[in-house]
């Protein structure tokens, strides 16, 4: 990072800006069009295959309502996802799509089959409902959509995958002591985590999905005024609750598989990752809240498939917000327990490979900090720009996840610290409690400067 | 020069042996369908609008209808528009990564625009599209909500222009600190003055295209609209930016201008002018014929696709004559920084191996390895307290091993002591020799 500009968000930091767009995107496009595409053209086929108009009506309705969302808020949060790496961390986003540019490249054209095939279903329903010859044709555009959908889940989690198991011991994908190295390809992608957070992926976006197209049929038919609308509502409910109940267990199973197949050192961080560091130990509070939610889920599903009669709207409504919190926190977790890395081994979380780490202990991080004026990076005889100088180091390594008096902010964690503390803690970053930060990188001086940047933040008569 | 670059991303670019010319030329035929969706959507967009008001104040349904069915050309392009925006930034982000995110950068946070912009202007003209029936008997809410909408649209292109601008002329990344220092530049200017009147020229010969279409279905009276439209538009649009093409190439930086002059870059924009010249004649010629045969649709289509293409031909021009030096510069740089950071690592490692072992079950090595000297150090105090002030305070040893294992706070200050995670073992071992320190 210390070679790029540098952008900081105030108050909310840099994270939760990504997390914003991240879980957006993770609930529309992940749960509203992988999920919902194989849930709709599920629905679709069931009802021509009975015959049932009603039905396939409202999956037109239910669809309409997942085509807006998923391609201006799902699509462009996709896009978003990408800016946002832009600007947070160029190094990794571009060590990345130098790894990943032909399976970005690949899934950027399996994207446009999929939104070419939402666009033609969408758009071409109507022209296809009246008769079933049509309408089987009309449902060939969904089941198309629904690969093509799932296919673009395919590759985004290989790279996620690779970031927190990018495949080194084993067979390494690079090594990172030749310039230029050669970068294998195939072991980067073929990385361990991979298929099981992609079944983990897949069936729980169809369950969360199901649950969405349940609230869904609830609202549209309590606001209908159509009596056979209102009377298709249990028939739709039960087929989508039957979708639940095949793929909530199975969930499950994958789930705990892609657990199992993250490294000790990572998984040794998920309570942390959960609760914040002060419930870190507190594992019987993770343990039972896990399952209360699991409970949730099921029994509600459960009740919308036998007695869905009796399925009020508060369980409907429960069922998508509990998902939603279990895939926030997935998304927390992974990538909270990635840390100190964004690139497992190869990147530190503030973009600096370990690799670059003795020399800029020796030359300092602001030497090359080409963006960074003459005055702020180079420390003055009088000492009189300490402040500035460590502000930029700071700017540099703790930016990306500490903010100066907001969202973590570095006042409040050194509140009542010495200088001399601050400075010796700045040392052994990785003992003291927190294995998840990445070590501090450049010289005594500069320690010294960073030090003396945090101290003030709590000085007397400085309001920041 | 006085340069300000970052360096590459030491990794090599995934060319798989083709040669780069086969990138460029990707480049060029992605961009070229990217930005012609875009030019749609911001004429179909505007044309959406205008003939809702036309139909209101004529008392037309068939301007109505057109309006109406404009839409449906918006839906498309915004969506394959944005689809097809993404493999040109990818090729850029590949090839030319260093100048591209220290742009996007330098414009942050203002580039977001272009994510939560184009969501609320996408969901705006959904909601234009799809209320359009419910609202007939509410024009004047409707027609609000498509304006709102095309404004947000006008408003991307000033972002990505400003941004592209700045990553195009990596000279300006010393001078240049925000958006706003490139946004009210002439460059900025009259590209986007390009920008908007190829935006309307190009929705005029799709209406064209679209008109001649509806008119041969049966749909006589809007198509004949969309064709008589299409013309005007074309008219209008065109003379401006026939002048303007060839002159938005001396707005760039001087070092680019030049280098561009001795190469066969230069004459494109000056033939994607005769281009426009030809068909705007030929249209002239047609004032008055409200019909458009097969052949005229051709030759306007054709036309106006070889302006475009060229255009995005001089596009990629630019990059040539402006990376060719940064990038050779930036590429120096990197191997110069990777070398030495090869030769401290190596050394590093070096010294690792050579470093006399610790005894490993020494209780000082464990406090080390477990992250405790981070903190605390035998004889002064540090962040927390120094051990022999600990085992002065200390009488019972189950006391002590709870304030390890659970971590507390207010004993020594407000900084608390987090909770440690140890084994049993680890754990005698350290409290046991804490307390002998006393």
């Amino acid at each position: 990072m210390f070679d790029f500009p540098i952008f900081e968000m105030p108050v909310i930091g840099q994270r939760m800006l990504m997390a914003i767009n991240a879980i957006i995107h993770v609930f529309v496009s992940h749960g509203g069009a992988v999920g919902g595409s194989v849930v709709l053209a599920a629905l679709a086929w069931w009802a021509n295959k009975r015959n049932d108009l009603v039905v396939y009506n409202m999956t037109y309705k239910i669809l309409m309502v997942f085509f807006i969302i998923t391609t201006s808020v799902g699509a462009l949060t996709g896009i978003g996802m990408w800016i946002h790496a832009n600007i947070i961390s160029p190094n990794a986003i571009g060590g990345l799509i130098r790894v990943f540019f032909w399976k970005w490249f690949i899934e950027w054209i399996v994207f446009n089959l999929e939104v070419i095939f939402l666009l033609f279903w969408f758009m071409t329903w109507k022209k296809y409902q009246d008769t079933p010859e049509g309408r089987a044709k009309s449902i060939k555009y969904g089941i198309y959509y629904a690969i093509a959908s799932w296919f673009t889940m395919v590759i985004i989690t290989a790279i996620l995958a690779f970031m927190l198991t990018p495949n080194f011991e084993a067979q390494p994908w690079l090594d990172p002591e030749i310039y230029p190295g050669k970068v294998d390809y195939n072991n980067a992608l073929f990385n361990p985590t991979w298929f099981p957070s992609l079944a983990f992926r897949t069936f729980s976006s169809i369950a969360f999905a199901a649950s969405l197209a349940i609230l869904w049929t609830w609202i549209l038919t309590y606001f209908s005024s159509n009596e056979e609308e209102k009377a298709s509502k249990n028939r739709i409910i039960k087929f989508l609750a039957k979708i639940m109940l095949i793929t909530v267990p199975l969930s499950a199973i994958f789930g705990f598989v892609y657990l199992s197949a993250i490294p000790e050192v990572a998984r040794e961080l998920i309570p942390t990752a959960v609760m914040t560091r002060k419930f870190a130990d507190n594992l019987e509070l993770m343990y039972s809240v896990i399952v209360i939610l699991g409970i949730v889920v099921v029994a509600s599903s459960v009740i919308a498939y036998f007695r869905t009669e009796k399925m009020p709207y508060v369980a409907a409504l429960s069922m998508v917000v509990v998902f939603a919190l279990f895939w926030g926190f997935e998304e927390r977790v992974r990538e909270f327990i990635r840390k100190p890395y964004l690139i497992y081994n190869y990147m530190y979380s503030n973009g600096i490979r370990p690799l670059d780490v003795p020399y800029l202990n020796k030359v300092g991080i602001l030497k090359h900090a080409v963006f960074i004026d003459e005055d702020k990076k180079i420390l003055k005889e009088d000492k009189s720009n300490i402040k500035e100088v460590g502000h930029s180091i700071y700017l540099i390594e703790c930016r990306i996840c500490h903010t100066e008096n907001g969202i973590n902010g570095l006042k409040s964690l050194t509140k009542g610290w010495t200088q001399g503390a601050i400075a010796h803690r700045l040392k052994n970053l990785q003992g003291g409690g927190t294995p998840f930060m990445p070590p501090f990188v450049g010289t005594d001086t500069e320690r010294e400067a960073l030090a003396t940047f945090i101290h003030s933040l709590n000085e007397e008569g400085v309001i920041k | 020069m006085n340069w300000k670059l970052p360096f590459d991303i030491p990794l090599v670019t995934p060319t798989m042996g083709i040669p780069i010319e086969f990138y460029d030329a990707l480049g060029i035929v992605v961009f070229f369908v990217h930005i012609t969706f875009i030019y749609v959507l911001i004429g179909a967009s505007t044309a959406s609008v205008i003939y809702n008001i036309f139909g209101v104040f004529k008392n037309s349904k068939e301007y109505d209808k057109f309006a109406y069915k404009m839409t449906n050309l918006t839906t498309v392009s915004e969506n394959m528009g944005a689809l097809w925006g993404v493999a040109p930034l990818l090729i850029i982000s590949v090839l030319y990564t260093g100048f591209f995110y220290t742009a996007i950068l330098k414009i942050s946070p203002h580039i977001l625009h272009i994510v939560y912009g184009n969501i609320f202007a996408f969901l705006l003209s959904y909601a234009y599209k799809f209320s359009w029936h419910k609202l007939q008997s509410s024009k004047g809410f409707h027609i609000a909500i498509g304006i709102v909408a095309v404004l947000i649209f006008y408003s991307l292109p000033f972002v990505f222009l400003s941004m592209a601008n700045l990553y195009l002329q990596p000279e300006t990344f010393t001078t240049v600190n925000n958006i706003w220092d490139m946004m009210f530049t002439p460059l900025t200017g009259f590209r986007l003055l390009n920008f908007f009147l190829t935006a309307f020229s190009v929705t005029a010969v799709v209406m064209i295209y679209f008109g001649r279409k509806w008119h041969s279905e049966g749909d006589e009276e809007v198509g004949k609209i969309a064709m008589e439209q299409g013309k005007k538009w074309f008219i209008f649009a065109t003379p401006l930016n026939i002048i303007i093409l060839p002159l938005v190439f001396f707005a760039f930086s001087p070092r680019i201008t030049e280098a561009l002059l001795s190469t066969p870059f230069i004459y494109l924009p000056f033939i994607a002018s005769i281009s426009l010249t030809i068909a705007l004649l030929y249209l002239l010629k047609r004032w008055n014929q409200t019909i458009f045969s097969a052949k005229d649709v051709k030759v306007v289509v054709g036309l106006m696709f070889l302006a475009v293409m060229l255009m995005a031909t001089t596009r990629h021009g630019i990059r040539v004559v402006s990376f060719k030096e940064p990038l050779a510069l930036q590429a120096e740089a990197t191997k110069e920084y990777m070398n030495n950071v090869l030769v401290e690592y190596k050394k590093y490692k070096e010294e690792l191996k050579n470093k006399p072992q610790t005894d490993a079950n020494s209780p000082l090595a464990l406090a080390e390895a477990k992250g405790c000297l981070a903190c605390h150090s035998i004889d002064i105090k540090i962040v927390g307290p120094s051990y022999k002030e600990i085992a002065m305070k200390y009488s019972s040893i189950d006391e002590f091993k709870q304030s390890i294992i659970n971590g507390s706070v207010n004993k020594w200050g407000e900084i608390p002591m987090p909770p440690q995670n140890l084994t049993e073992d680890e754990l005698n071992t350290l409290s046991n020799w804490i307390l002998t320190l006393r």
